[in-house]
């Protein structure tokens, strides 16, 4: 299993210096993985960026809590920690489309053929928030998408997603979709990824996680399942307290 | 580079997912001398499908983790002649298998039997509806096999497997919670059906 993640590591490193991609390879001697090696998540921690600016965090963040808006009992996307989530997850394997076939031909294609960029999500958001803050800058006086008034927030955004709007060298409407897609991806997956902060989505929608079976419940319909969600990390209250 | 010539075998299986696996198991059972080769890794029960992080659905439902990786084969799409096909860079419809076990690592678990009516449809609706029903253009045909034929290969497979289920229909006697329309089974389900999730009893 290592042995293919710096295969694959070393196979990027390759590409983004030329313009080929030659994916044939000899294994000797060994075989890249080993019997019962396991292969568990590894935590997201808190700290600063890792991939986005300071600048472009700010922007996302600012999305996020468009996208999903706090209430009284549900912080939003910025809180529950959906810019650390896709922070995390564009420095890594996501960001650089790891595992997609990412050899050409490039065109554009329908929208039924999918994701058809030559870019990794990484380089496309990058590419994405640029535009938007030009954007801004040019239509809102220069302000940056988060100083702008929350009502201002959703015309723009609805405007990206209806195409009314369009932004300077890049696809408005594609960035929008990905971006809804990716905020809702962290604010419902499992908070080890850095989104849906202390379960936050999962107490909001009475899901209980990750537990292990709900085989004495199966036949107990529409009855509320009495137990908190547990995370793939367990939960704070079962971690031993010190001092 | 000089081509490493490895041992020879009275077998070589491609791919051992369900399939090859029951090949391997008959074959090798025979005495025969078996070599499965499969194109992803190999899975352990314990490691690979563990208890704290199977549940884990941005890895394995969404990310794909358990299927073919696409940098690994993959095929190119269109819908109509006149458009240009593409590769298909992340899976969406469908999504191949990849590794020891293939498809019967991320399968629904759900062993069907064909109705007996199905084996011989172009028949049955004929005979049925008259031998005007079908349009000419519409190509079903019998399979040529009779659920008759496959029933002992059924009944071994479900043995193998220990589906769960309530048999309907055994050796002809209609049982009751049990589908009436089945084909007659020779013996009952190897296990008892399962308890019913809210979903099934709407």
């Amino acid at each position: 299993m290592l042995f293919c993640r710096r295969e694959l590591l070393a196979s990027a490193a390759w590409l983004a210096a030329n313009t080929a991609l030659s994916r044939a390879s000899t294994i000797s001697s060994s075989l890249p993985w080993h019997p019962n090696a396991g292969y568990p998540p590894s935590p997201t921690h808190v700290g600063p960026w890792l991939y986005f600016t300071v600048d472009e965090a700010t922007t996302v963040e600012a999305i996020a809590d468009r996208i999903i808006p706090p209430d009284p009992q549900t912080p939003g996307g910025k809180d529950a920690g959906c810019g650390v989530y896709l922070d995390r997850q564009l420095a890594g394997p996501y960001g650089r489309s790891e595992g997609h076939y990412n050899s050409g031909p490039f065109l554009p294609g329908m929208k039924n053929q999918g994701q058809q960029s030559q870019d990794g999500f990484a380089k496309q958001y990058r590419g994405w928030l640029a535009a938007l803050d030009k954007y801004c800058s040019t239509n809102h006086d220069g302000k940056h998408f988060a100083k702008l008034a929350d009502a201002e927030k959703d015309d723009l955004l609805s405007g990206l997603e209806s195409g009314k709007i369009q932004l300077e060298g890049t696809d408005g409407q594609k960035f929008f979709e990905q971006i809804v897609q990716d905020i809702q991806t962290g604010f419902f997956a499992d908070p080890i990824y850095g989104g849906n902060r202390d379960m936050v989505a999962w107490k909001m929608i009475g899901f209980p996680g990750a537990r292990y079976n709900y085989l004495d419940w199966i036949d107990r319909h529409n009855e509320r399942f009495p137990l908190p969600p547990v995370s793939m990390m367990g939960r704070a209250d079962w971690s031993i307290k010190s001092g | 580079m000089m081509a490493n010539r490895l041992a020879r075998k009275d077998v070589v299986i491609v791919g051992l997912g369900w399939t090859g696996s029951i090949l391997a198991h008959e074959l090798t059972d025979e005495g025969l001398d078996v070599i499965a080769i499969e194109r992803g890794p190999w899975r352990d029960t314990a490691t690979d499908y563990p208890p704290n992080y199977a549940q884990d659905e941005l890895r394995y439902r969404i990310r794909h983790e358990l299927f073919l990786r696409p940098d690994q084969m993959t095929f190119t799409f269109r819908n109509k002649m006149d458009q240009t096909a593409l590769p298909i860079r992340t899976w969406g419809a469908f999504m191949p298998p990849n590794g020891v076990g293939g498809g019967g690592v991320h399968w629904n678990a759900e062993t069907w039997r064909f109705l007996p009516s199905d084996f011989i449809l172009r028949t049955h609706l004929t005979e049925r509806y008259g031998a005007s029903f079908l349009p000419e253009d519409m190509t079903i045909q019998d399979w040529g096999v009779t659920y008759e034929e496959l029933k002992p290969h059924y009944d071994q497979f479900e043995y193998l497997c220990g589906t769960c289920g309530t048999a309907g229909n055994l050796r002809g006697q209609i049982q009751k919670g049990g589908n009436p329309f089945e084909g007659p089974r020779s013996r009952p389900y190897p296990n008892l059906a399962q308890k019913q999730g809210f979903g099934h009893v709407l």
